[in-house]
């Protein structure tokens, strides 16, 4: 199927980017790429999957999960939220959202 | 005595058992010839020259230890991998200042089995490309011809290793990543079964995908680095507990045993006539060894583009949800409000193809299209596992080329991204279907490699091994890149 430039800013609104290129008239170009890409993937029509088991995973024996037990690999929270852009005190800070 | 950095692994780890040089030595050689050679292919995006001089120091005052198959041994990791407190930045702005408090598993392993890390390599953006001209620390070039792609996403692992930086590195292949770059620039790389190889601490692109290998120039090196870096892990489920099999010493197979498929749709492609050339030349004289050779049909890899983009793009629009400025990674200074940080960390983050295959992944995966493509597509890949399945019966392992092209002056796709997909057709099928495979060099075509990809059962790890060192033995050595 052919995508439209409302269908792109959609797709780019659930996945939190902005439609952009780098000049004018990028994003007329965008759309019209992502359509044809996305007009490629319509070949997958012509495979008869009727009754077949879709495969997410090509994984062949998954291990149990292990026990449910605190990581102890000597890893403080100071290690993560030091990563962290910007932060208050022991917390991750974001904008004001109400 | 020859130059140190030419040695391959094995070789270089019986001159160390020898005492015929020191660890010390042999980095230090291999931190030279990454010093010299850098200015011309640009494979490593962090050269970790103090660590490694001081861990082949400490190597060297411990003493030899022949229970540590790679002790003193310089290896390169690609930017995908956690190195605890080093730059990791998968290729991408959006990791610029990253420095990972933990490391991968098979970074600890590598490390645990001796050997020394000295530098991380260039790879496109997250590891989405075939060329390394995604990447946003710039490209790498091949060794062969520097006006030209070393492929990818692994091309920095790639070119480091067939330019005599290091004997042995580490890539990722999703869809070929390890694969294709090595036979563009000339060296054999191996993709493990998924599972086979812990993915703990890899920046995650398809991670229904992914799966860690080694590049290096002899088949016997790619053997002692996946023995040292296979089996399971409490840290990834997906990690099996099979055995790990005696990768380091695998026993040559006999050519006139061995009968090889040759998938029709691989074979029947619209290949370069250089390549073509090579290709052919090397059937003969497999076939003047005694190999046998099977056409199979595998009828539904027609499809294989468009289902491992589907599915590959899926996975990478949801794995990289977590780049929202908040917790780690680039922050966007403008707009005010939640949603606006998000979305401007990641737009001015990310690149244009990491981009473009999270919208892809995000359409695919979104209402009223789900069942058409997302869906549409796992069952295709079931098909395309069960052609794979078929094609092995009655035959060892399959044969087939890794790329259509040698290759590429740079530029070449970079405006047209659904061509460039296309040129992947020859490695995806292997990574959909989950199974082991190994690329290798095959000749020279118009003075640039041109390779040829086994591919075996789940598991069956020894035995490609194994037949890859009988092809080895008969297809002739590329010898040196120009200007080495």
């Amino acid at each position: 199927m052919g995508i439209d430039e409302t269908t792109a800013r959609a797709v780019a609104g659930l996945a939190r980017l902005e439609l952009a290129g780098t000049g004018e008239g990028d994003v007329r170009a965008l759309v019209e790429e992502f359509s044809r890409i996305v007009g490629y993937m319509d070949i997958l029509a012509e495979a008869d999957t009727e009754g077949v088991e879709p495969l997410y995973s090509p994984m062949v024996d998954p291990e149990p999960p292990r026990p449910d037990e605190p990581a102890l690999d000597g890893r403080k929270a100071e290690d993560i939220l030091g990563q962290a852009p910007e932060r208050v005190g022991r917390f991750f800070s974001v904008p004001r959202v109400f | 005595m020859t130059e140190l950095w030419r040695l391959g692994l094995g070789q270089a780890a019986q001159g160390l058992a020898k005492r015929q040089f020191t660890a010390t030595d042999l980095v230090s050689a291999s931190l030279e010839r990454i010093r010299l050679s850098e200015p011309r292919l640009g494979a490593c995006l962090a050269v970790l020259g103090q660590e490694a001089l001081d861990r082949a120091r400490d190597l060297d005052r411990e003493g030899h230890d022949p229970s540590r198959p790679l002790w003193g041994l310089p290896v390169s990791v690609k930017d995908v991998f956690c190195l605890k407190g080093a730059p990791t930045t998968a290729g991408s702005r959006i990791l610029e200042d990253y420095r990972p408090s933990f490391e991968a598993t098979v970074v600890r392993r590598l490390r645990a089995a001796g050997a020394v890390i000295v530098a991380k390599t260039n790879c496109d953006e997250f590891a989405m490309g075939s060329s390394t001209e995604f990447s946003a620390f710039g490209p790498t070039r091949n060794p062969w011809d520097p006006g030209r792609v070393p492929g990818g996403s692994s091309g920095g692992a790639a070119a480091s290793v067939a330019g005599f930086q290091v004997p042995a590195g580490l890539g990722t292949d999703t869809g070929g990543s390890i694969r294709q770059p090595a036979a563009l620039c000339g060296c054999l790389g191996l993709k493990p079964t998924y599972g086979r190889v812990s993915r703990y601490g890899i920046v995650a692109y398809g991670s229904s995908f992914d799966q860690a290998g080694p590049l290096a120039r002899r088949v016997d090196d790619l053997g002692l680095v996946l023995a040292a870096i296979a089996g399971p892990d409490g840290l990834d489920s997906t990690a099996s507990g099979r055995p790990v099999g005696d990768y380091a010493n695998v026993a040559e197979a006999r050519p006139g045993e061995l009968t090889l498929g040759l998938p029709d749709e691989l074979w029947a492609a619209d290949f370069d006539p250089l390549v073509l050339g090579v290709l052919e030349r090397a059937r003969r004289e497999l076939a003047g060894a005694g190999v046998r050779f099977k056409a199979v049909p595998m009828p539904n890899l027609r499809f294989s583009v468009a289902t491992y983009y589907i599915l590959a793009a899926a996975e990478a629009s949801t794995n990289l949800a977590r780049y929202d400025g908040v917790r780690y990674g680039h922050r966007s200074g403008g707009d005010p409000g939640l949603l606006a940080l998000y979305r401007d960390s990641r737009t001015e983050g990310l690149g244009q193809e990491v981009r473009r295959r999270i919208m892809l992944g995000t359409f695919v995966l979104s209402s009223g299209y789900y069942e058409a493509y997302f869906r549409k597509a796992a069952q295709v890949r079931r098909l395309i596992q069960e052609d794979y399945r078929k094609a092995l019966e009655g035959c060892d392992f399959l044969l087939a080329p890794v790329s259509s092209i040698p290759a590429w002056p740079f530029g070449s796709f970079t405006d047209d991204p659904l061509t460039a997909y296309q040129l992947d057709m020859m490695t995806l099928p292997l990574n959909l279907v989950g199974a082991p495979g190994l690329s290798m060099p095959a000749g020279l075509g118009g003075g640039l490699p041109v390779g040829l990809q086994l591919m075996g059962r789940a598991f069956d790890e020894a035995g490609l091994l194994s037949a890859a060192k009988a092809l080895e033995r008969i297809l002739p050595p590329l010898g040196d890149p120009p200007g080495l």
